[in-house]
């Protein structure tokens, strides 16, 4: 069944070849006037015949134009759109700049209204530029990506401090992050509070929660692709601020002018630095703080591009010398844009990721407690976009990626002497190639039609465990036998088939209806039981034992733009079905910590999703932003669990809604506020109790998990942003901002304790991570 | 200047809202309801070989906010525990307050043998429960028990003073479980953090085998950090050997008891190695049934 679908959408492919007309191609960059940055999303149109393509991530198009007499339309986003006329009879390079639009301009001039979210094919896509991040009143002042992501349909988190981002009742795992086309595992600061991104540096952000284009793969739920900034190649630019928990700074510049330049960013938190006047005689000697540096350098000569961009980033928390955390990232890539010819484009890039964690305990001069741990990560991977007519525009490419997983090695040490333990290293290789057009036969109907091939390949050298069958259904499994497998022999390979579907059939300008169908494939695996996900959980690769996680989503949606007198409005409803497979659900009371025999902790489960997500947004005008509601629902199956029925996952909110607005008061003040309803988690409580040997015991009674729900949550925040008048080169604006804005003690979770101290009698404790008015002032300035 | 001037008055407001939201995480106590569809019936049955007398307790379990320690005894049972491999007897009779009681009497051959499987039958009130296990050699090898001077960096982790570790041997083979309990001048340390068991070495020895009990099961729940031994004290610790089952199941316990906060999992139904032999039991089954052999080390701490 799997297989024939899968031939289907081949000999779709073959189908469309051999359309080729007797045409030449215009072809090049679309880059912004004044920082020479490349635009993504621009839409290059020939205005007589209406076909058009839209700019990738590196700002490349190639647009197909019969010969003669042409008229090109290049419109973008916040840039003032231009029409070149040309007489067409050869095949053309050029690059194209777009003056950014100034934010003074009267409003009403902008005419040109785009439809872009109703012409393209992309379903459940929702972009965001750095400006607008920028511009949501954040937690602390603090514009964050991940938090602005967020308040889009469909996007949902299990609470504030959480990492990571559910979509569409997916796991914080189940999400690709890359950042400049490299992954990251974990896009926290201070737990979840930040992202990693710094939002100076961040250019474009994409996520895709559905109709999951083939050149993506590896994750179930959703892509994240955060573009960074390439660095301005014309004039020098300073960009920084000055918040209530960090400060940042970015400087960037030509180094060959409009040929060469670089971007160097960096964070730091300083909570730390403020604190130690005020830290007690047991805290003496704390550290706890974050930091983050990103560079980047680019070379353009045309035909060629190259980048080379790093990032590094670490949190610390160590209390006294006493007891510590540690963790973060680093990447380097390296990539290459190279232009064949005027209708074939190519990236090719390289990149080395490395997440790592750290605890310690150190107690005493004699007694210490050292564990480290890695995810390291090579990878070379290589995409082509084929501009084959103005019909058809074929993507292909490859990916081979090496994964060193270092779940860890403890040393306890005290006085009389040392104990190392530890769990051995696991290696894997995953390895993937895909195939996808975009067909457009005429100007109502598109097609993208995709299929993704995957290889994973679970590698030795390690012990290699067989279980016996569980005494009862969800319960630990118990090591039947044992090998050891020898370097780079393949112990399990996993092959899968990942066919993509999508279309568009567009009704009027303002008015299109899209579908998608996505197979996705996971052989990354986070495990976690916590209510929230702890920088140190472990990661495991596909195994033996570990199945890959499979998710097949469905999804539909109806686009129309419309407008009230002036005001202009996109909308959109979408509806989506995912069936997941092979979800990693554990046996009660796992053990997941540095546990060699963590494979027989786990149970194979099952996972369903579903909702409505409407969504509407005023993009134009004094007053911008969006309304946008969910209605969904996240469940899971694993045997042995809630006696094999279905159970709300941990993430399953039925309604949210998320409202965000900007006001533009006058050329000083501009005014923003968001508010933010879910309804609650789901959660278990214990119902009685009993002791044994003296110990209480709490009891859950029956078999059911999460059968109860925590409060609803809601907030508003709010924000003023007062900018000044630029003297010569220096812009500056304050941003005042109240996140919390009535004070609402948003529960977290609710556990249990005994009051041992009065009554003796259990009590039920609700936690709240933010429970106050959060006031913040951050200055911000740029230098250009 | 003027610049300079304005980062530090950002600064010094920073501090101030940096303050405030350092209050800001905060824990309320509220009122949940919860209604406890379910009584079950309890069963406290820890035993040994040694030649005193043996106790399984009988409770039935109460509402999650009734007080601890209030549950009505069962005080109407029939328990028995019999020796499956010889087919030997041992009735435990009712004392008071659901406790039921057995003397090992060594001159009939009454007692209970390393290596044998043992049966529990409790009948009550028409259903009958049954529970099964085997009685596992403990730790035979132990060195000594001493006490270490440790310098700490005081409260609130530890102090500066003697501290108590052992020198024990686990037994050749992988899969051989302890339950270390440790008395304090005849005192057990009785709270859930200091529940001290071990599978093989010590937790998560993940294959080492037949050697030293290793960190923290020689050490760390042997001792109350912030208050070291003193001179006089008298420190026992007894190794009871226990199930795979019974390992599992303290591990449980001890992680239900410390869960909460930003990253609690969820609440679990800790199972029982106990079950009904008839259908639809008049209430739920709880607790636990272990066979142990033990081995001690006792010294009278001198400085």
């Amino acid at each position: 069944m799997r297989w024939s679908k899968a031939l289907w959408l081949f000999s779709f492919f073959f189908a469309f070849v051999g359309l080729k007309a007797q045409n030449y191609s215009l072809s090049g960059f679309v880059k912004d006037s004044t920082s020479g940055e490349s635009i993504k999303g621009a839409v290059v149109k020939n205005l007589s015949d209406g076909a058009s393509v839209t700019t990738n991530n590196y700002g490349f198009f190639s647009l197909t134009l019969p010969s003669g007499q042409q008229s090109v339309r290049i419109s973008a986003g916040e840039y003032e759109g231009v029409t070149l006329v040309r007489n067409v009879q050869s095949d053309e390079q050029i690059s194209i700049y777009l003056l950014p639009r100034a934010d003074e301009i009267d409003e009403v001039r902008i005419r040109a209204k785009r439809n872009d979210n109703v012409r393209a094919v992309d379903i459940s896509t929702q972009s965001i530029t750095g400006k607008v991040i920028k511009k949501i009143p954040a937690f602390l002042g603090e514009a964050d990506v991940i938090k602005s992501i967020q308040l889009l349909p469909g996007v949902t988190t299990v609470g504030e401090g959480a990492t990571g981002f559910n979509v569409r009742g997916g796991g914080i795992d189940q999400n690709l992050v890359l950042m400049d086309d490299a992954p990251v595992f974990n896009s926290a600061h201070l737990f979840g509070f930040f992202s990693i991104f710094n939002p100076d540096a961040v250019k474009d952000v994409q996520l895709i929660k559905g109709g999951i284009p083939a050149k993506y793969g590896g994750r179930l739920s959703s892509v994240l692709d955060v573009i960074t900034k390439d660095g301005n190649n014309r004039d020098y630019q300073v960009n920084g601020g000055v918040g209530t928990i960090f400060s940042r700074l970015t400087f960037e510049g030509p180094l060959v002018k409009n040929k060469a330049s670089f971007l160097v960013s960096g964070r730091r938190s300083y909570i730390d630095v403020l604190a130690k006047p005020l830290l007690n005689e047991d805290l003496e000697g704390s550290q706890f703080y974050f930091y983050d540096f990103t560079a980047k350098f680019n070379y353009d000569n045309g035909k060629d591009k190259f980048f080379v961009s790093t990032y590094i980033g670490d949190d610390l928390f160590f209390a006294a010398n006493a007891f510590g955390v540690k963790w973060g990232n680093s990447t380097l890539s390296a990539r290459w844009n190279h232009i064949f010819n005027d209708k074939l484009f190519s990236n090719l890039t390289y990149y080395y990721s490395r997440y790592r964690y750290n605890l310690e305990f150190n107690i005493g001069d004699d007694l210490s407690f050292d564990w480290q741990s890695y995810i390291n990560n090579h990878s070379l991977k290589t995409d082509f976009t084929y501009y084959l007519n103005s019909k058809n525009e074929i993507g292909f490419g490859g990916s081979s990626t090496y994964y060193i997983f270092e779940p860890g090695t403890a040393t306890a040490v005290n006085n009389l002497g040392e104990n190392t333990f530890g769990v051995p290293n696991k290696y894997a290789m995953e390895n993937a190639i895909y195939l996808s057009d975009d067909w457009t036969p005429n100007n109502r109907f598109t097609i993208r039609a995709g299929i993704r091939g995957s290889q994973f390949l679970y590698l030795g050298k390690s012990n290699v465990y067989t279980f016996r069958d569980p005494f009862a259904e969800g319960q630990r499994r118990f090591v039947d036998s044992v090998w050891q497998a020898g370097d780079n022999e393949v112990i399990q390979q996993y092959l899968n088939l990942e066919p993509r579907f999508g279309f568009k059939y567009q009704w009027n300008r303002y008015t299109s209806i899209k579908g998608g169908y996505n197979r996705m494939v996971q052989n990354l695996h986070l495990i976690s039981n916590t209510a929230a996900s702890v920088p140190f959980d472990v990661w495991s690769p596909s195994t033996n034992n570990i199945k890959p996680e499979l998710a097949d989503q469905y999804t539909i949606g109806y686009f129309k733009n419309f407008s009230i007198g002036k005001q202009e409005f996109e909308s959109s409803a979408e509806v989506y079905y995912k069936d997941m497979l092979n979800q990693v659900d554990y046996v009660d009371g796992a053990n997941l910590l540095l546990n060699e025999l963590l494979e027989g902790e786990l149970i194979n489960g099952i996972g369903r999703a579903y909702g409505l997500e409407l969504y509407v947004k005023k993009a134009t005008g004094d007053l911008t932003g969006w309304v946008s509601y969910t209605l969904s629902r996240s469940e899971r199956k694993s045997p042995g669990i809630s006696d094999n029925e279905w159970y709300p996952s941990r993430f399953d909110r039925l309604h949210n809604l998320y409202i965000v607005a900007q006001y533009r008061l006058n050329k000083k003040w501009d005014l923003a506020a968001n508010f933010v309803f879910s309804s609650g988690t789901p959660t278990t409580f214990y119902t009685g109790q009993y002791s044994i040997q003296g110990y209480t015991i709490p009891d859950a009674g029956s078999n059911d998990r999460n059968n109860v729900r925590n409060p609803n949550y809601h907030r508003l925040d709010l924000s003023a942003t007062y900018t000044k008048k630029k003297k010569g080169k220096w812009e500056s604006n304050w941003v005042f901002s109240v996140y919390n804005a009535y004070n609402r003690r948003n529960p977290f979770s609710i556990y249990f304790e005994n009051n041992y101290q009065n009554t003796g009698i259990n009590q039920a404790i609700q936690f709240s991570v933010i429970g106050s008015i959060v006031p913040a002032i951050s200055y911000n300035f740029k230098w250009n | 200047m003027e610049l300079i001037m304005k980062f530090k008055s950002l600064i010094y407001l920073t501090a101030f809202v940096f303050l405030a939201f350092s209050q800001t995480a905060c824990e309320d106590i509220v009122e949940v309801d919860v209604e406890q569809k379910q009584k079950k019936l309890v069963v406290d049955a820890f035993i040994d070989n040694q030649l005193q007398t043996q106790t399984i307790r009988l409770t039935e379990s109460i509402p999650f906010f009734d007080l601890p320690g209030t549950e009505p005894p069962v005080t109407t049972a029939t328990v028995v525990l019999a020796d499956t491999s010889t087919g030997k007897i041992f009735p435990f009779i009712h004392d008071s307050m659901g406790y039921y009681r057995w003397n090992p009497n060594e001159m009939s051959g009454d007692t209970l043998t390393v290596g044998s499987s043992y049966a529990l039958f409790i009948i009550e009130n028409g259903d009958t429960v049954v529970g099964i296990t085997k009685l596992y050699p403990t730790a035979d090898r132990i060195d000594s028990l001493r006490t270490v001077p440790t310098k700490g960096n005081g409260p609130p982790f530890i102090d500066t003073g003697r501290y108590c570790e052992i020198f024990a041997y686990d037994l050749p083979g992988i899969g051989n479980h302890y339950w270390l309990k440790t008395f304090r001048n005849d005192t057990l340390l009785g709270d859930i953090n200091d529940l001290n068991i071990s599978q093989d070495m010590g937790n998560n020895s993940n294959g080492q085998d037949g050697d030293l009990f290793i960190y923290p099961v020689r050490f760390s729940q042997l001792n109350e950090f912030l208050r070291p031994y003193v001179d006089g004290e008298k420190v026992r610790v007894e190794i009871h050997s226990i199930s795979r089952e019974a390992y599992f199941w303290f591990q449980l316990i001890v992680n239900e008891s410390n869960n909460g906060g930003l990253f609690a999992t969820p609440p679990v139904n800790i199972m029982s190695n106990l079950f009904y032999l008839n259908q639809n039991p008049k209430r739920g089954i709880a607790g636990f049934f272990n066979v142990a052999a033990v081995n001690a080390a006792e010294i009278t701490v001198v400085e």
